[in-house]
C-alpha cells in the first residue's frame, strides 16, 4: 500500500522552450481527448463538409465546365470547412472551460493562458485540415475532378502556411470570445462574412470595393490565393504573385499572434481584476 | 507566535508560509458607460499569518469572504488593498512562481474534465505544472493509489461519485508536489464515510509537513483538524486562535442537545423566550429533529424545556454537553 510519504518528489522540467512545449502538448492531447469523447464530432467533420461540397457543386453546376474550375470550387469548399471549424472551435476552446467549471483550475495553472489556448486552437485547426481533406476527397471522387497540381511543393507549403495563419486568427478570436459569454452569437455572425471576404467561393475582386480592406486584412484571403496559384493552371486572381501572397500572409499571421498574446495578457489581468471570468 | 505588523523582510518572510496584512477587496458593478452602480466590500482589511507546516482553518458563514480570501491568496483575484505574501512571494507580482508551489482543491464539482479519465486529468495538470514526464509516470499511479482511485483510473470522471471526484481533486492538487495546499470546503456534500476519508488525507498531508489552509462549514472538522482557526464574518477576521482557546470564549455556557419528534417553530420560539437561554439553533426539517440550546443553567433548564413542549411532540434524547467550537463560532458571527 502506497502512502503519501512514498510519493516521488515532483521534479520539474527546466528550460523555457521545454516548458512551453510541454504545455502545448498537454493542451493538444486534452483537446483531442475531449473532441473524440463527444459523439457530435461527426457533425463538423463528416456531415458539414459533405453539405458544403454538395451545395457548392450544385450551385455552380452547369454554369461552367472544366476540371480546373471544379478544383477551384473543391479548394474553396475545403477552406470553408477549415475556417468553419476554426471559428467554431475558437469560440469553444476556452469558453468550454467556462461552462465545464474548469476555468478556475485553468487560470490557476502556472502558465500563461495564451499557451493553453494555442494548443487547443492548433488541434482545432488541424481538425479543420482533416475536414478540408475530407471535402477534397468527396469532391474529387464524386465529381471526378482531376487533381493535377501546377506546383505540388508550393501547394503543400501554402497549405501549411494557411493552416498556421488560421490557427493564429483562431487564437486572436479566442481572446475576444473569452471576454464575452455570447461566443456562439459572435461565431455565427462571423462565419459567413469571412467565407465571402476571403474568396472561398468566388474571386474577392467581385466584391464591392468597401469590403476589400477587410478581405485584405484576413490572412486566409492570401492563403487561398497562394493555394490556388500553386494548384490551378493559368489561375488569375489578385494581381499578386505566389510569394507576395505568402509574405503578406506571414506578416498578417505574425501580427495576429502578437496581438493575440498581448490581448491574452490583458484578458488575464482583467480576469484577476473582476474575478468572474469563470462564471458561465 | 510572533506577529509582524509591517511587511516582512526577506529573512522574516521565511518564517511564514502565508502572511496577510490589511487585505481588502471591493467588487463593483458597472453600467454600460463604466460608471459604478454598486459596490460591495467582500474583505474589509484582514490580517493573519500561517506558519510553515501549520494546518490553519478559515471558517465563516456564506458570503463572509472565505472564497475571496482563497482566490486572492491563490493569485486568481487581485486585492483592492493590503498585502499578501505566499511562501515569501507577493500575490500581485510573483503569480507563476506562487502557482507552481501551491495546490488548490476546489470544493464541489468544479475543476475537473468530466469526459475524460482520472489519469487524463492528472497527466494534463501535471504537464501544465511542468512536472518532469518521467516523474509524472511514477507519481500519477501512486497518487491514484493513495487517494483510493486505483483500478478506476481509466473510467470517465463523469461516472465517479461525488466522493471519488473529491479524491481526484486532492490528487490533482498534489500532482506537482506543492508546499502549500488550499482546501476550499473539501468535504462539502460528501457522505460521512467520504468526508472521513478526505479528513484522513488532510491529516496525512499535515504529517508530511505540508502547510494547509482549510476552509469549511463544518465546525467539528475545523476543531478536529486545525491547529489554529480564523473566524471570518462580514469581511473581517473576528477571532483567531486555537480551537480550545476559541471554545474558552463560551465556557460560561452549557449546551443542551435535544433529539425531538413533532417539534414546531413555535416550540423553538418558546425556548428562545425562556430566561437564561443564550441561543437556540434548530433543525426541524431533517428526519431526526435536533435542537441545540446554549444556556448558563445547564441541566437546571431542562424542566422548563420539557414543560414548553407542545402536545404530541416528544423529546427522544437529551444530552448536556460542554460547548464546542460551533458554539463559539455562533457567538462570534452573531455578535
Amino acid at each position: 500500500m502506497v502512502s503519501m510519504h512514498d510519493l516521488p518528489p515532483g521534479k520539474r522540467v527546466s528550460g523555457y522552450f521545454a516548458q512551453k512545449a510541454q504545455v502545448l502538448k498537454a493542451s493538444i492531447f486534452l483537446t483531442r481527448k475531449l473532441f473524440f469523447a463527444d459523439p457530435q464530432w461527426v457533425i463538423p467533420n463528416i456531415i458539414a463538409p459533405f453539405v458544403f461540397t454538395m451545395v457548392a457543386f450544385f450551385l455552380f453546376q452547369g454554369q461552367t465546365s472544366g476540371s480546373s474550375f471544379l478544383l477551384y470550387l473543391v479548394l474553396g469548399s475545403g477552406l470553408m470547412g477549415m475556417w468553419g471549424t476554426t471559428i467554431y472551435a475558437s469560440a469553444n476552446s476556452i469558453g468550454f472551460d467556462r461552462w465545464n467549471g474548469t476555468m478556475e483550475a485553468t487560470l490557476a495553472a502556472p502558465v500563461p493562458l495564451s499557451w493553453i489556448a494555442l494548443g487547443r486552437v492548433l488541434f482545432n485547426t488541424l481538425q479543420g485540415v482533416i475536414n478540408a481533406v475530407f471535402i477534397l476527397v468527396i469532391g474529387l471522387a464524386w465529381f471526378r475532378v482531376g487533381f493535377s497540381l501546377v506546383n505540388p511543393a508550393a501547394f503543400f507549403l501554402a497549405s501549411v502556411a494557411t493552416f498556421l495563419s488560421l490557427s493564429s486568427f483562431g487564437l486572436l478570436l479566442t481572446t475576444i470570445l473569452l471576454l464575452s459569454r455570447k461566443g456562439g452569437f459572435i461565431t455565427n455572425s462571423m462565419e459567413i462574412p469571412v467565407y465571402i471576404a476571403t474568396g472561398t467561393m468566388f474571386p474577392i475582386i467581385l466584391l464591392p470595393i468597401v469590403y476589400l480592406p477587410f478581405a485584405f486584412m484576413l490572412a486566409p484571403t492570401w492563403g487561398i490565393e497562394a493555394i490556388r496559384t500553386a494548384a490551378l493552371p493559368g489561375y488569375v486572381g489578385l494581381p499578386t504573385t505566389y510569394w507576395e501572397d505568402m509574405v503578406i500572409m506571414a506578416a498578417e499571421t505574425f501580427a495576429y499572434l502578437g496581438l493575440a498574446f498581448f490581448l491574452f495578457k490583458r484578458v488575464e489581468a482583467y480576469a484577476k481584476r473582476i474575478g468572474t471570468l469563470e462564471e458561465y | 507566535m510572533q506577529v509582524l505588523e509591517q511587511k516582512p523582510t526577506n529573512a522574516e518572510s521565511r518564517e511564514w508560509a502565508v502572511w496577510v496584512k490589511g487585505l481588502t477587496r471591493e467588487y463593483t458593478t458597472r453600467n454600460f458607460f463604466g460608471g459604478v452602480t454598486r459596490s460591495t466590500w467582500a474583505l474589509s482589511g484582514i490580517d493573519f499569518q500561517i506558519a510553515y507546516g501549520e494546518l490553519f482553518g478559515l471558517i465563516g458563514p456564506n458570503g463572509a469572504g472565505k472564497t475571496t480570501t482563497i482566490k486572492i491568496l491563490t493569485t486568481l483575484l487581485t486585492p483592492t488593498g493590503g498585502d499578501a505574501l505566499i511562501l515569501g512571494l507577493d500575490v500581485r507580482k510573483d503569480l507563476y512562481e506562487i502557482r507552481r508551489r501551491i495546490g488548490i482543491v476546489f470544493g464541489g464539482e468544479r475543476g475537473l474534465y468530466n469526459r475524460v479519465s482520472a489519469v487524463d486529468n492528472l497527466r494534463y495538470f501535471s504537464d501544465l505544472y511542468g512536472v518532469d514526464p518521467g516523474v509524472a509516470r511514477k507519481r500519477i499511479p501512486q497518487l491514484l493509489e493513495v487517494v483510493g482511485l486505483a483500478g478506476r483510473e481509466k473510467e470517465r470522471v463523469e461516472k465517479y461519485s461525488r466522493g471519488m471526484k473529491q479524491r481526484l481533486h486532492i490528487a490533482k492538487a498534489l500532482v506537482h508536489d506543492p508546499e502549500l495546499i488550499f482546501l476550499d470546503e473539501p468535504t462539502i456534500g460528501l457522505d460521512p464515510a467520504g468526508a472521513r476519508d478526505i479528513r484522513n488525507m488532510v491529516r496525512d498531508l499535515k504529517a508530511q509537513g505540508k502547510t494547509i489552509l482549510l476552509t469549511t462549514h463544518y465546525m467539528f472538522e475545523a476543531e478536529e483538524l486545525c491547529q489554529r482557526v480564523g473566524v471570518i464574518s462580514k469581511g473581517k477576521i473576528v477571532a483567531l486562535d486555537t480551537p480550545s482557546e476559541l471554545k474558552n470564549m463560551v465556557r460560561d455556557i452549557s449546551v443542551i442537545d435535544l433529539k425531538t419528534y413533532g417539534a414546531t417553530m413555535d416550540y423553538v420560539e418558546a425556548l428562545r423566550a425562556l430566561p437564561n437561554v443564550v441561543r437556540v439553533v434548530a433543525d426541524l426539517e431533517s428526519e431526526q429533529q435536533s435542537i441545540r440550546i446554549q444556556t448558563p443553567l445547564g441541566a437546571d433548564l431542562l424542566p422548563k424545556v420539557v414543560a414548553a413542549l407542545p402536545e404530541g411532540a416528544k423529546i427522544i434524547d437529551r444530552t448536556i454537553k460542554e460547548p464546542t467550537l460551533e458554539d463559539a463560532y455562533l457567538r462570534l458571527v452573531e455578535e
